[in-house]
């Protein structure tokens, strides 16, 4: 999974710290998120995308490439 | 309350428990240890609930859902193992002695050696959960920088 919180936290002029605390998670986990480290619920996913006002498929990129496997 | 009252507070709470271990020990009642155990576990839960600046976001819990899954498929493997060599000791019938056996049955785990083995078997606990979580949070990104 891709995504562009990057970009659109630029484009908003946000910090990590600042769109961390708009949603109610810690700045590591959106730094985790942003580097791929960490897939976000998509209650999360929708959280994210509702504060730049913008459908989710827009900052979160389906990618089969870095599908991750299933966990058990 | 804020999150470092709160650490001040566990850090008193882990003290006092180590005192009231001690007094066990040298008065030989394990009771008091045991009840004091998880009346500190249970205030230490509800002071949490008070404190304001501790985020738990879905991030933080999946780190320690992973290690405590991971821990449990590890050690109930250990502790079933060792725990039927406690059960053989309920389930030995000795066999009918052609004559009369003088003294105490024979134990096959002594109680010491069983403090022993539940001691060792704490330990792991705690290492396996550290090393476990430890990994998860690597794994998740708790100590990624960043040029910002």
């Amino acid at each position: 999974m891709r995504n562009k919180i990057k970009v659109y936290r630029a484009m908003h002029d946000l910090t990590q710290e600042d769109l961390a605390q708009a949603i109610g998670v810690t700045r590591q986990t959106i730094l985790a998120i942003e580097k791929g480290k960490y897939v976000p619920s998509l209650d999360l996913a929708f959280r994210i995308s509702r504060h730049f006002r913008v459908n989710v498929e827009e900052i979160f990129l389906y990618d089969e490439a870095t599908r991750d496997p299933p966990s058990g | 309350m804020k999150k470092n009252t709160f650490y001040l507070l566990v850090g008193c709470i882990a003290l006092t428990l180590l005192g009231i271990f001690w007094y066990s020990v040298e008065t030989h009642r394990p009771l008091l240890i045991e009840i004091s155990f998880v009346f500190a576990i249970l205030i230490t839960y509800l002071v949490r609930r008070t404190v304001t600046d501790l985020i738990d976001d879905e991030r933080t819990i999946k780190i320690t859902e992973e290690a405590m899954v991971r821990t449990f498929q590890v050690f109930w493997v250990v502790f079933a193992a060792i725990s039927i060599g406690a059960v053989m000791e309920i389930l030995y019938i000795p066999e009918f002695p052609r004559e009369p056996r003088s003294g105490r049955p024979p134990v096959i785990l002594p109680p010491k050696l069983m403090g022993y083995i539940q001691l060792g078997l704490l330990c792991l606990m705690i290492f396996l959960y550290v090393g476990f979580r430890i990994y998860y949070a690597r794994k998740y990104g708790e100590w990624e920088t960043d040029e910002e």
